[in-house]
């Protein structure tokens, strides 16, 4: 287990839900968090981080605006001196479906796969030079959706683990039949992790994903017009509880699991589960300090 | 559902995997719009080429109303796609171009052609082959993906997502989505990849032929299957495969 105090950390998508519960967790471990978000609360988070006794700084912005994305990368180093950590969880959904018209299919591209896909993207290629260039590794941790895993990933059924609901008839992978440009968004993120995996592991930053399943956020209860029942909110996950796996996968460090999608399925225990083996890139190559 | 007499159109036709797509539509009986930004899918043999570029939506919709007045549109092969190395440490400005050139072809594409043509196709239903990568495939793909393909591969990976969603979505409508994921095929792409565009001889003799895979993707409609990624690997048999499970069938 390595401390993460004294780490400086950059969370996207801060202002609420789970980035909100990523950016408390983190400053709880006295790591200083940068925060960015599109709400103008992003501001008072980041009051309420230093009420933790660590430094923090804010953004309001576009993720898939590269001159936001630099402005928040270049100011979290100026503000720390370093970045350590990345959480890149900034995320939209909209419904979109096959047949919906060109005007409203490109406006809901640029919003859904800009934010998603490509504002993950640009925060990850502007803090990846720094962290190579810092020279003492770093993590990333993309945030994705329980969408593009079955039970764990595929040809796995939740290995080793007693609490699996899917049991021996793995869950199918997809979202909803209007997510299309939702879940392309976040099956690209396998692109960045496991590309970034390999090629940052002799750099020692290791890249991970949350495969991330319904849990109480701003998200989830947009979807149910901010009056979820409470046998619905009560079939989420918590937030919280999510934050504390990050933490825990945090701390595992250069030791620890990479290039892995980790997947949090309501129904399964909210914690860090066992790493798992890997299916779509060689162990060795995503060995830290030995890689690719 | 037969596609002979249907319209059938192929982007990024002018040579390669979709020349062979195109020509092989043909000889199904299809009326084939061909179209690419390269000048050569003019002469592809028996087809109606067209120069246009999928990542621009004037020349998409040109093709597409092109396609309408040639009958009823029944298959579409999103197979247009541009590759380049985008290491992860490149510039901030070369980072960003990389995204547009990348990204506007493979997903954007694929995207605008797709939405253009599937109110078409839902009046008698149709057939949607997206061209991906078996890096998208875990059964053999480990370790295959290169260190310097970040956006390539994403852009392949997020197909999943349309390949998935549109199964289901169109399912009324009796329009069958699939991918195909290919592994090396002796393309110009593949040959882009090597000095003076050449592959070195022993690779030559193992890559597969792009004639083999438009025989795959005929097979794939054929079989009237939906919602898969179906992936050819070298020195295997092409074929479609027994039908996986429910969970393994986007995945391998």
């Amino acid at each position: 287990m390595v401390e993460l105090k004294g780490k400086n950390a950059i969370v996207t998508g801060a202002a609420v839900g789970l980035g909100n519960s990523y950016a408390h967790a983190l400053a709880v471990e006295g790591v200083n968090v940068a925060v960015c978000d599109l709400r103008e609360e992003i501001n008072d988070v980041a009051e309420s981080l230093k009420q933790l006794g660590v430094s923090s700084v804010a953004w309001q912005g576009d993720v898939s605006d590269p001159d936001h994305v630099r402005a928040v990368v270049d100011g979290a180093r100026s503000a720390f001196g370093s970045i350590d950590i990345l959480v890149n969880n900034a995320g939209v959904w909209g419904a979109s479906a096959a047949d919906d018209d060109l005007d409203k299919s490109i406006a809901d591209y640029e919003l859904i796969i800009g934010t998603n896909l490509k504002g993950e993207y640009l925060f990850g290629r502007a803090v990846i030079p720094i962290m190579i260039e810092q020279g003492t590794g770093g993590e990333i941790v993309n945030i994705a959706t329980d969408h593009m895993v079955t039970c764990g990933t595929p040809y796995f059924c939740c290995p080793g683990l007693d609490a699996c609901p899917w049991g021996d008839s793995p869950r199918p992978t997809g979202g909803g039949e209007t997510m299309d440009l939702y879940d392309a968004s976040k099956w690209g993120l396998n692109g960045f992790l496991y590309g970034w995996a390999k090629a940052l592991a002799p750099h020692n930053i290791r890249v991970n994903a949350f495969c991330m399943g319904a849990t109480d956020s701003y998200m989830l209860r947009s979807f149910h017009d901010f009056a979820p029942s409470t046998e619905e909110v009560d079939s989420w996950m918590r937030a919280e509880d999510n934050a504390q796996a990050m933490i825990d996968m945090l701390k595992e460090g250069p030791g620890g699991r990479n290039a892995q999608n980790v997947n949090f399925c309501v129904g399964r225990p909210v914690k860090l589960e066992p790493s798992h083996d890997h299916v779509y890139v060689i162990e060795s190559q995503v060995k830290l300090g030995g890689g690719a | 559902m037969s596609i002979s007499g249907k319209v059938a159109i192929v982007s990024g036709a002018a040579q390669g995997l979709g020349r062979a797509f195109a020509q092989r539509l043909v000889s199904e009986g299809c009326l084939v719009l061909a179209f690419d930004v390269q000048q050569e899918v003019m002469q592809v043999e028996g087809v109606t080429g067209v120069i246009a570029d999928v990542s621009k939506r004037e020349d998409v919709e040109r093709v597409v109303k092109q396609a309408e007045a040639m009958g009823q549109i029944g298959v579409l092969v999103n197979n247009a796609g541009t590759w380049r190395r985008t290491p992860v440490d490149s510039p901030w400005e070369q980072a960003i171009a990389d995204w547009d050139f990348i990204m506007d072809t493979n997903l954007k594409g694929v995207l605008m052609l797709s939405r253009a043509v599937i109110p078409l196709m839902q009046k008698q239903g149709g057939h949607i082959i997206n061209l991906s990568t078996y890096y998208v495939l875990p059964a053999k793909s480990d370790g295959t993906n290169g260190p310097e393909t970040d956006l390539y591969n994403a852009s392949k990976w997020a197909l999943n997502g349309f390949t998935d969603a549109w199964a289901k979505y169109l399912e009324k409508d009796n329009i069958k989505v699939n991918g195909l994921c290919m592994g090396a095929t002796d393309t110009a792409m593949l040959r882009g990849l090597f000095e003076d565009n050449t592959l070195p001889p022993e690779f030559a003799k193992t890559v597969m032929n792009a004639s083999d895979i438009a025989d795959q993707m005929i097979e794939v409609i054929d079989s009237g299957r939906t919602g898969e990624n179906i992936g050819a690997w070298v020195g295997e048999p092409i074929t479609i495969g027994e039908q996986p499970p429910l969970h393994k069938r986007i995945t391998g």
